[in-house]
């Protein structure tokens, strides 16, 4: 590992700053996100809601909206013009039926202008008959509760509609991707799958779509026999994702050929491409998707959108666009799941921990193919070795909008649990906490829950670095009201598929094409990484993130996947260019091509600078006609067969007013294990951005639903985002250690920082008021609540020394 | 985000607002710095048959001091004109606090304080501080001009004594000489609206109090009980603390997700408390 170190510490790129490819237009207001694309000839789209949880449709009076000046049509589901069958939602953009959620899309009211469509909306006639709804997710489990969907399930036991989990029965324990009909694997699909694991069979509602079970040795066992146990129940909010664009999407049909295009902020064009060719029954090739710079994603931006405007262009035979308000995005797109997790950890005198038992219940909301409770199941035990553990994880439907991913997808709440917990029983133990999460970390050979071996990753390095800091230094020397918290995030990471291309240009500048959509900055780290392989600087680089038509195949940005996976193809490609590239120097310089080396954009023999050819003289003799060689060009393909975890430590600084239950957060210091640090300002900008996140989690975020299911929280007047007035000063500590196979030893880093933010603040919150909260967010009246609850206690559920 | 069609009329004076007014009495709505009523209108929460634009009506702007040490403030001062004030800032600090904490710096530069008050909000602050100061809200309509107590403007959310062909003009304050005042708030964290806030002006030594609050039930109000308790206390810390305990007292007080009664109920106590002693210091 050292060794491939100090090999790419040579290297021009690999370690520098610099701004991000799109940061100029950015800064400039010249980026041109999905809805802002010129298209003539534009229709516009605005969508009717229900107004229930839970309803038949007796009816929808579409003739005053289709009276108004302007409005071109209105449809409804029995209008689309879909062809495949499916669970998801996607399969089923407009409530048939029934509608199963408050904000579902009920019709499209298509006009000439915005404003004509929003008139339209107001004059739609919706008959509903309201239903049962279910709402409380411990409530919807059990056999008698009202069932989200009993549509959907009737319809499967009949045969009739294809349900992904009536497919495999209710009892199985079967990750996400791996039963989604019509879908490719899902981001996380190499998260949470399990073989030859052991069934939950106790008789449940239909609502339980999804069971999970992880297993190992006698955990009652191993916890009578503990030194100190502790217990707790632990609850989080639904919570959005806060993106600042909202979704988006404008489709047309190519006036040359008749190609269907879809151009949105959608974080995967191939997924787009085959889903869209799947629910409308289209040559997968006949579909064109175009990803437009993303406002922010965090996980949700994945065809949410989209049927609705390309069903209407089917129909219509006109260019439609469909962009979200905010109020509609927040209230029909698809926020992490709400969570209850149930949790007792033990451990022997000398802090070995002995045993993990767990519950966990996630709402999955009424459409569930992206319910990530078996990311919860694995992420609950951390990066810690445990003797024994018995953890039972749940995902049930409700009438809520369906749950996605966000960033980290189960991460925060599993995180809230186990590293409140730990701290628990390290005060149990009289043992420094810090030194207990130390002494259990993960070592390779170990494998997580779901029997995934762990490969070296840097958890003792990072505590380490927390361990260093002043601040840890005066935890206990504080003044009254304060409090200091330190936690632990980890996200497995995650592998997929992916091939780039790399073409030299008559320049002498390399130009990397992929099909990747640029998230989060991963653009700038390909050209990082293409640098660094070809050795040219990065201004010498271009990153081309083009649409399904010209791309290489590459997977969907989500999961830290693609620094990891693309960039590992990126750097296969760009090595292949550099390859071709020195056998043709080698032909014109004529010395061996073993003996070359480009270092700076020269190429020359080893060691003997100013004895070759500049990169831009060779290539500009390969322009034009009659070229001496074949074109310089790389395509490659890369999986690689590991996972590749990132984990963060995590140390907040807070002051608690006890009166208000305000808590105020005055300093925030994060160490992260980032593999390699391909552009450091990148990585700290991620991890800064996920600890803001993390504080949104700990401190604000909530989507409060009534006993109705109607969201109380539905636009950002009653939504609470951090504010820079609520994030301070972010320190950022770099721990690198390199991924054995990801590019340069990089691998993706942008979940860990949001999974392990919240459950630090509320450590800072528990020893700054002596009470802990068991609930995110901690909102101020729930801090006041505990501040001044009667019980002097903090573990809320029991446990005890043994 | 696009407002059903509506009507639109800009006025180029008062007495062409009047005319306006008396013209489309029951129809209209004025509109100043549109930072309460266009975000209603354009989730169409709220629709109007005509707009009366009184925005560049520049006789209605602007900040005055009466020789005896009172304010007057045009209906259409803005936030920023009070934050901007010498005057305001070094004799009516209440204001200064009330006003810093509106909103963020784009609202500031363009509502008004008219426009708040005649758009009473059952959270938004002014209401509070202009019962506390013992405001006067004067309203001209074409058949000629009155004066309104604050105490009796403010009759529940979102309505006012002001009549349907009247404008309010502008807000007048007393002079604040030999008290101080003080403004204390707890933001509700989405909207920065209070979820309890609390004016109290205070005589020096304790001869004389009053205190507003607004955010707790559905309209803001004044706080009798607590001033009926301190004006009868020694001012002490424990007599303030045991004053502020009433500031809820017999109002229906308002539940919401980002504060339950009791939670709301306590926290008007506490910040009671905390502008109280503030204006206490204020008042020398």
């Amino acid at each position: 590992m050292t060794a491939v170190r100090d090999e790419i510490s040579q290297g021009p790129a690999v370690g520098q700053s610099w701004p991000r490819l799109d940061s100029r237009e950015k800064v400039l207001g010249a980026t041109r996100y999905a809805a802002d694309v010129p298209v003539a000839g534009l229709l516009h789209a605005r969508l009717v809601q229900s107004v229930y949880a839970h309803a038949r449709i007796e009816r929808i009076d579409t003739s005053a909206a289709l009276a108004i000046p302007g409005v071109v049509a209105v449809l409804t589901a029995k209008d689309l013009p879909i062809k495949g069958s499916g669970d998801m939602r996607m399969f089923q953009p407009l409530a048939t039926r029934e509608a199963v959620f408050a904000g579902q899309p009920l019709a499209v009211v298509v006009a000439e202008s915005e404003a004509a469509a929003e008139d339209g909306v107001q004059a739609v006639m919706v008959e509903y008959t309201p239903l049962p709804a279910a709402v409380d997710m411990e409530a919807s489990m059990a056999v008698a509760a009202p069932v989200a969907r009993p549509h959907r399930h009737i319809s499967a036991q009949d045969g009739e509609m294809a349900s992904p989990h009536a497919a495999v029965g209710h009892h199985d324990d079967v990750a996400v991707g791996e039963v989604e009909i019509g879908a490719a694997a899902s981001p996380h699909a190499a998260v949470g799958g399990a073989a030859d694991k052991p069934k939950l069979t106790e008789e449940l509602s239909p609502n339980v779509i999804g069971r999970h079970w992880h297993r190992h040795g006698d955990v009652d066992a191993a916890l009578v026999g503990s030194r100190a146990t502790v217990s707790g129940r632990f609850e989080t909010d639904w919570v959005y994702q806060g993106y600042l664009e909202p979704h988006g999407v404008i489709s047309w049909s190519d006036p040359v050929n008749g190609d269907l295009v879809v151009s949105s902020g959608t974080q995967g064009v191939f997924y787009t491409r085959s889903q869209i060719a799947k629910i409308f029954g289209l040559p997968v090739t006949k579909v064109r998707s175009i990803g437009t710079p993303l406002g922010g994603a965090f996980g949700s931006k994945i065809l949410v959108v989209e049927p609705l405007a390309v069903a209407a262009t089917l129909l219509l035979k006109r260019p439609v666009k469909l962009a979200l308000t905010r109020r509609e995005d927040m209230s029909m797109t698809n926020p992490a799941s709400g969570t209850r997790i149930e949790l007792e950890i033990g451990a022997n005198a000398d802090g070995r921990l002995t045993g993990i038992k767990s519950r966990l219940v996630f709402d999955a909301g009424s459409f569930s193919e992206w319910t990530v409770e078996s990311i919860g199941a694995v992420l609950v035990a951390g990066p810690y070795r445990w003797d024994a553990y018995d953890i039972r994880a749940y995902g049930v439907e409700t009438n809520r909008v369906g749950t996605g991913s966000y960033r980290g997808p189960g991460g925060p709440q599993a995180s809230f649990a186990l590293e409140s917990l730990m701290d628990e029983l390290a005060a149990r133990l009289g043992m420094d906490p810090l030194e207990l999460r130390r002494r259990n970390a993960v070592t390779p050979g170990d494998r997580m829950v779901d029997g995934e071996g762990w490969v070296r990753i840097g958890t003792r390095e990072v505590l380490s670095e927390i361990e260093s800091h002043p601040l840890w230094a005066r935890r206990n020397s504080l003044p009254a009201g304060e409090g200091v918290g330190l936690a632990v995030g980890v996200w497995p990471g995650g592998r997929e598929a992916a091939a780039a291309v790399c073409r030299l240009e008559p320049d002498g500048s390399i130009t990397i094409i992929t099909g990747v959509v640029d998230m989060s900055g991963v653009a700038s780290g390909f050209a990082t990484i293409a640098a660094e392989a070809f050795g040219v600087s990065v201004d010498k680089v271009q990153v081309v993130a083009t649409d399904t038509q010209g791309a290489p195949r590459s997977p969907l940005s989500g999961g830290s996947v693609v620094t990891y996976s693309a960039g590992r193809a990126v750097q296969k490609a760009v090595e292949a260019t550099r390859e071709k590239l020195l056998r043709y120097a080698s032909e014109d310089l004529e010395i061996d091509s073993g003996d070359l080396e480009i270092v700076d954009g020269q190429i020359q023999p080893k060691g003997a600078p100013g004895r070759g050819k500049s990169v831009a003289e060779l290539a500009e003799k390969l322009d034009g006609f009659g070229g001496a060689f074949e074109p310089i060009e790389g395509h490659a393909g890369a999986l690689p067969p590991s996972l590749a975890p990132s984990v963060s430590a995590h140390l907040a600084h807070v002051k608690v007013d006890r009166e208000t239950g305000e808590v105020k957060i005055l300093n925030f210091v994060i160490a992260q294990d980032v593999g390699r640090a391909l552009n450091p300002a990148l990585v700290e900008g991620q991890m800064r951005g996920g600890v803001a996140q993390g504080i949104g989690w700990a401190l604000l975020e909530g989507m409060p639903f009534d006993e109705q299911g109607q969201l109380l929280s539905g636009s950002l007047m009653d939504y609470a985002l951090p504010v820079a007035g609520d994030v301070p000063r972010i320190e950022t500590r770099i721990v690198e250690v390199p991924a054995p196979d990801g590019p340069f030893g990089a691998k993706g880093i942008g979940e860990a920082p949001v999974c392990g933010s919240p459950a630090a603040v509320a450590n800072a919150v528990a020893n700054a008021l002596g009470k802990r909260v068991y609930q995110l967010p901690m909102t101020a009246p729930r801090v006041w609540a505990a501040a001044t609850s009667g019980s002097t206690g903090r573990s809320n559920n029991g446990g005890g020394a043994g | 985000m696009i407002p059903a069609a509506f009507e639109y009329s800009r006025a180029s004076s008062v007495d062409d607002a009047l005319r306006l007014l008396w013209q489309h009495a029951g129809s209209a709505k004025v509109i100043a710095g549109g930072h309460s009523l266009l975000p209603l209108l354009k989730l169409r929460v709220a629709s109007v048959e005509r707009l009366i634009d009184i925005g560049r009506i520049s006789e209605l702007r602007g900040i005055g001091t009466s020789s005896g040490g009172g304010l007057s403030l045009g209906a259409l001062t803005t936030y920023r004109d009070i934050l901007d004030s010498a005057a305001v800032r070094s004799q009516f600090p209440l204001l200064i606090d009330v006003v810093d904490g509106i909103g963020d710096v784009q609202v500031r530069n363009r509502g008004t304080v008219g426009g708040a008050v005649a758009h009473a909000d059952p959270a938004s602050d002014l209401p509070a501080a202009l019962l506390a100061l013992d405001a006067e809200i004067v309203v001209r309509s074409q058949t000629g001009e009155r004066t309104i107590p604050a105490a009796q403007f403010f009759e529940g959310a979102f309505v006012t004594a002001i009549a349907e062909n009247e404008l309010l003009t502008a807000i007048r304050i007393p002079s604040m000489s030999g008290r101080g005042g003080a403004y204390a708030k707890l933001e509700q964290p989405a909207s920065g609206y209070s979820i309890v806030g609390v004016a109290a002006v205070v005589g020096r030594g304790g001869s004389q109090v009053r205190i507003g609050i607004t955010g707790v039930g559905d309209v803001a109000y004044r706080a009798m009980a607590v001033e009926q308790a301190l004006l009868a206390s020694d001012w002490s810390d424990n007599a303030i603390r045991a004053a502020a305990a009433h500031a809820a007292d017999g109002q229906v007080v308002a539940s919401d997700i980002h504060a339950d009664r009791a939670y709301r109920t306590q926290m008007a106590a506490v910040f009671t408390r905390r502008a109280i002693a503030e204006a206490l210091r204020r008042a020398g």
